[in-house]
């Protein structure tokens, strides 16, 4: 009798676990807001509830079950992922195999194609050509893959190339306008002007690092654009002859020169451009904000990205971030579109900004801050996203361009590599992974 | 009687059941599924195109450089750590039997780096190895020129490996002190009567009855060397130049970041597998070494 009593418990104790595994399926009033006749639609983002960008997408979903009640119901989940990438993707893979994936989900941009590529995300519902010029161009163009709409971000994001105001008045330096920015061989001049000034403050011209990680591309990549070259073809699946042409031999060796000529530390110092020792700066949009906040005696100035000597003219400044997609597992995509459209769009859009102080992504959206407008710096900011903003590669093998270019940048710029071969070894390993897309 | 042996034998299962289905699903499972993927060529972002390739991605892992470059990098990384931990704890336990005055903050001291966690200890050493940072400040003073530490190839993992054992070295110290009060004065005593020097003494006396505590310092140090991630993902991000680029960081990324399930498994196997094969060598030298320690002793008596 005890066997059979105990056997059964352990018997239910397992199925315990299998079931929990299975999932769920939501049926009105289950969720609190979720009401007969609603169509239901689950949305995954990319980070706890608690932080300011949470807080953020929380409003957003509130705003969107008010305006569609009684027509779709947005169920979020906030899902955390920790700074290597791991957690959030980790989910979505697992989903991918299980088919637990919901019906709108967070892409970081960069992804867009891989997850497209793989039939992970499909494409949205049309949407009208004035709904879709609302948006910056390089969203438009980063959730685009295959010449089909993925993807639409809320969040954009550009790089400054900070100055330090009263350093450049000190040495007579003038800032060019948005339209004529300085010349790689006149950035050199100006660098080598500045080179005794900034030894006098124990410091370096410019305040720059390659580091591991997504950051390099990011804010190198323009250099690369620029100079009329490019990472991988347009359909993203071949590199040979693009990673590694002529055009981005010469952009690795003006990095090099910068190196060698001691325009910049060759070990990273921290602070060095917020504690006024460093002229320059490339960092992220976010920088403003810091330096108005914490460091307010630093001066500080947006010039145009620098370009090279044969810029044509064309877009070339980094852009790019998180955006929302209808996975492929969804039945409503219509309802999903919606959805991604609300997410992004132009009131969500100013939550962003004024709980993470991230840039939006729409039109709408930055002629409602009035900060674009009244403060030159983030005015500044917000020309060269519109008017020069160029979105990453578009390729399936994205991570791995972007590990090889940090890779490349810092064993040919710091390490003494010879540009050329590794620059074609950083071709065989890219090629080794886009395997998989080409042989189909 | 029988009845009473099959009542326990229903208990016994009982108390294990739970366990077994855990580890079942947590370990086992994960273990198997980890062989099978890597005969295969799956890829997280499509598992419907999974097909088996047999032994290609063997084949290509040792092609691979990278996969070789984070293989060095650990077993260089283990042979740095494995000397100065254990013996650094050796001696620290020594140090500390011997001390007589504030031996109990003397143990706190060296063990609190243990119970800190490993990110907050990399963070806090990345401080210290800045180029401006305290270590570079004093080397300064001394007249010693600034030094890149984890920013230059070279150096970077040294760098990490010093810092993992000043982390990890209070744990096997404390193992260690355990060991040397348990010795019995007796033996001392009896030395001390024969005029044995303290040298003597530790040879003779300390090390063979610390013996079964080094096999296991040894083996636990080696496995625990074998697995590092953290302080490279936190202070270098496996650079400059993949210097940092460990094993377990490799799988990781190959697994997450670039989607490639079945390369990474197959990684992982190739890894368990040396790391068995080692330690199955180590307890063999040792254990050999036992035997013949305990024969010598039974001739002698």
């Amino acid at each position: 009798m005890k066997k059979i009593i105990l056997e059964s418990l352990i018997l239910l104790l397992v199925m315990g676990f299998l079931t929990g595994c299975q999932g769920k399926k939501v049926s009105p009033g289950d969720v609190e807001g979720y009401d007969e006749g609603e169509t239901y639609l689950s949305l995954w983002v990319h980070t706890i509830e608690d932080t300011p960008e949470g807080e953020a997408y929380k409003k957003s979903v509130e705003g969107f079950n008010e305006a569609y009640d009684g027509v779709y119901f947005a169920d979020i989940e906030f899902i955390p992922r920790n700074d290597s990438g791991g957690g959030y993707s980790d989910k979505v893979n697992a989903s991918v195999m299980s088919g637990g994936l919901p019906d709108v989900l967070t892409v970081d941009g960069p992804n867009v194609s891989a997850y497209a590529a793989n039939g992970i995300i499909q494409p949205l519902a049309e949407i009208p050509e004035e709904e879709k010029a609302v948006y910056l161009e390089s969203i438009i163009e980063q959730g685009t893959y295959d010449g089909k709409l993925y993807a639409l971000g809320v969040l954009e994001s550009s790089v400054g190339m900070y100055y330090n105001k009263d350093i450049l008045e000190e040495a007579g330096i003038e800032v060019p306008d948005a339209d004529h920015p300085w010349t790689w061989s006149e950035f050199l001049e100006i660098l080598e002007q500045l080179k005794p000034i900034m030894a006098e403050k124990n410091g370096y011209a410019l305040d720059m690092t390659f580091p591991v990680g997504e950051a390099s591309i990011y804010y190198y990549a323009p250099f690369i654009w620029s100079n009329g070259g490019d990472l991988v073809s347009d359909d993203g699946l071949t590199v040979d002859g693009y990673f590694n042409s002529d055009a981005n031999a010469e952009t690795m060796e003006y990095f090099k020169t910068i190196v060698d000529n001691g325009y910049m530390s060759a070990t990273p110092i921290e602070f060095l451009f917020e504690s006024g020792r460093a002229a320059f700066k490339f960092d992220g949009a976010w920088e403003v904000n810091t330096i108005y906040t914490s460091y307010p005696d630093i001066n500080l100035g947006v010039a145009p990205y620098v370009v090279s000597d044969n810029w044509d003219g064309g877009r070339y400044t980094p852009t790019g971030s998180w955006a929302y997609a209808a996975s492929a597992n969804t039945e409503h995509l219509e309802g999903a579109t919606e959805l991604v459209k609300w997410m992004s769009g132009v009131e969500s859009g100013v939550y962003i900004w004024n709980l993470t102080k991230n840039l939006p992504s729409t039109y709408g959206a930055f002629e409602q801050i009035e900060i674009f407008r009244t403060d030159e710096n983030y005015n500044a900011l917000y020309n060269q996203l519109s008017t020069y903003g160029h979105p990453r590669p578009k390729t399936p093998v994205y991570p791995q361009v972007s590990t090889s270019f940090q890779q490349a940048l810092e064993d040919i710029a710091l390490g003494g590599m010879e540009t050329k071969s590794a620059l074609d070894k950083s071709v065989e390993r890219i090629n080794a992974k886009l395997e998989r897309y080409v042989r189909e | 009687m029988m009845k009473k042996k099959k009542s326990n034998t229903i208990m016994g299962m009982a108390f294990f059941g739970p366990a077994l289905v855990l580890l079942t699903i947590f370990l086992f499972i994960p273990m198997i599924l980890t062989l099978v993927f890597s005969f295969t060529d799956y890829f997280a972002l499509s598992p419907n195109l999974t097909h088996f390739v047999g032994f290609e991605n063997y084949g290509k892992l040792f092609k691979d450089e990278l996969f070789l470059q984070s293989f060095f990098n650990t077993v260089k990384f283990v042979l740095i750590i494995l000397p100065c931990q254990g013996l650094g704890a050796l001696g620290l336990a020594l140090l500390i039997n011997k001390v007589t005055h504030c031996k109990k903050y003397f143990k706190v001291a060296f063990f609190v780096p243990v119970v800190m966690s490993l990110a907050v200890v990399s963070t806090l050493w990345m401080q210290i190895y800045s180029p401006e940072g305290i270590l570079n400040t004093i080397l300064g003073n001394l007249g010693i020129n600034a030094q890149p530490f984890i920013h230059s190839a070279s150096q970077a993992l040294p760098s990490i490996a010093l810092m993992s054992v000043w982390q990890g070295v209070g744990y096997q110290m404390i193992i260690f002190l355990g060991g040397l009060q348990a010795i019995n004065p007796a033996l001392y005593e009896a030395a001390e009567m024969d005029h044995a020097s303290s040298w003597q003494k530790f040879k003779d006396i300390t090390l063979p009855e610390l013996k079964p505590l080094c096999v296991f310092v040894f083996i636990t140090v080696t496995i625990g060397a074998f697995r590092m991630i953290v302080q490279p993902m936190v202070m270098t991000g496996g650079g400059p130049s993949h210097s940092t680029y460990t094993m377990v960081y490799n799988i990781y990324e190959t697994g997450t970041v670039n989607w490639e399930i079945g390369i990474a498994s197959t990684m992982a196997i190739v890894f368990a597998i040396f790391v068995m094969i080692l330690t199955v060598i180590q307890s063999i030298l040792t254990r050999d070494k036992e035997d013949k320690h305990v024969n010598k002793k039974a001739k002698n008596g």
